[in-house]
């Protein structure tokens, strides 16, 4: 019974922390070129371990710890942003959105910008 | 109290300070240069709070003195592309006394909102000192470190602007940054003073292991800097002016502190030999919106 409520309770949490209201910025989207690029690390889903930490040191303090989405940061759970490219996230990422709250995250090696796509992807599944 | 027993006291409190700020928790951003003196174009992130304390011993040569300068340094990402530091420093000198030198205020500025090529950042700094400041966080004019006592130097105030042009870019993970510096002593009738500031850097490790580690070489970053002074609007150039090669390197300790390191060379005769930098920065992650929340404010 307790652990019944503890779930509930966990779950309406979650539901009410995440930022299912989020609105994209429609003049925030990556150019056709970069929105193609192909995940250079898509073969290789074990370094999306490595994408957990380095979202975890750069990316919980605004989208949460699952990716839900906090403040006016994205919920990276949902199909909005999932069905975005590899190659748009990666840009997005690299780039920012520096007048609406997203830093850009270019002074971190390529590869790593990559694994942090990689991991992206495993919130989907969540 | 005797000037002796108070020399050693303010010796005491600096290290006692030092000692103080390097027992917070610790690593800084993952994508921090590592420089000391050369700025890239990454801003602080918005909302983000850093605070560093940093050091500069100057190793003499004859004629010149030890000394020890340390600084602290409050940097706060007001907007994505808008950054404010303030900085509050002092100066030890053996066989001398230890001065407060004063504070400096800056702000930089990211013009453009996308990465490009060559990233330009433009910075504004104010700066309320006296003579006897010795930190070198930029060479400019002929830069050269006065032998004069601190209780003179110290008694002769500046105020002092300054401009940067930082050009910064980022190919293949290799930082490259340059820095073009102009400043303007507000408080004497000199001319303009210039100096420069190039970097490079790059992270030891292209890739992030799945493992928490502190010493995986992914928590490294290293590199090199030269910087110098260029003369004045009374004589540009390069002649009786200071310069120095510098490598450096950074090590992220935890998800937001980092430890610096530089020693830096000499390479004229009015540079000192050696100056050994060192400093600790620890952020503050959503610093604005905690104390927006402490006031009740919305975060």
């Amino acid at each position: 019974m307790k652990w019944g409520l503890f779930t509930l309770i966990s779950a309406a949490a979650l539901l009410l922390a995440q930022n299912i209201n989020y609105q994209q910025d429609a003049k925030w989207r990556a150019p056709e070129e970069a929105a193609a690029k192909k995940n250079p690390l898509a073969e290789k889903p074990e370094l999306a371990a490595g994408g957990k930490k380095l979202f975890k040191r750069n990316c919980v303090e605004c989208h949460g710890d699952s990716g839900q989405g906090l403040k006016k940061a994205a919920d990276l759970q949902l199909p909005v942003v999932q069905s975005q490219s590899d190659g748009t996230l990666f840009w997005k990422i690299t780039n920012g959105n520096p007048d609406h709250g997203m830093p850009s995250f270019s002074g971190l090696p390529e590869l790593q910008r990559w694994q942090i796509v990689l991991y992206l992807r495993t919130l989907a599944q969540q | 109290m005797s000037p002796v027993f108070r020399r050693v006291r303010r010796w005491k409190i600096c290290l006692l300070s030092l000692a103080l700020t390097a027992g917070i928790p610790s690593g800084a951003r993952a994508q921090e240069a590592p420089y000391f003196v050369t700025y890239d174009h990454h801003p602080e992130e918005p909302g983000n709070l850093e605070i560093a304390i940093w050091s500069t011993v100057g190793i003499p040569r004859g004629g010149q003195k030890l000394f020890f300068a340390p600084f602290s340094e409050f940097e706060y990402g007001v907007t994505g592309r808008w950054t404010a530091e303030l900085y509050l420093e002092g100066q030890a000198t053996s066989g001398d006394s230890a001065v407060f030198t004063g504070w400096r205020l800056e702000n930089r500025f990211k013009p453009l909102k996308r990465e490009h090529w060559i990233n330009p950042i433009l910075y504004f700094e104010y700066e309320g000192l006296n003579e006897a400041s010795k930190i070198l966080k930029e060479v400019v004019g002929s830069a050269e470190i006065s032998a004069e006592r601190n209780a003179e130097l110290a008694a002769v105030h500046a105020h002092e602007i300054e401009a940067k042009l930082i050009l910064s870019s980022n190919v293949h993970d290799w930082n490259l940054a340059g820095n073009f510096i102009v400043e303007k002593n507000l408080s004497l009738g000199e001319g303009f003073e210039f100096g420069y500031a190039l970097g490079v850097s790059r992270p030891l490790s292209k890739l992030a292991s799945g493992k928490e580690c502190r010493f995986c070489r992914e928590n490294f970053n290293a590199g090199v800097e030269l910087y110098g002074g260029l003369g004045s609007t009374n004589g540009f150039g390069f002649h009786e002016t200071a310069h120095y090669l510098a490598p450096v390197i950074s090590w992220q300790v935890s998800d937001n502190s980092s430890i610096h390191f530089s020693p830096s060379f000499g390479l004229t005769d009015v540079s000192y030999p050696v100056l050994l930098r060192f400093g600790y920065s620890y952020e503050i992650r959503a610093f604005g919106s905690k104390v927006a929340r402490m006031f009740g404010g919305k975060p």
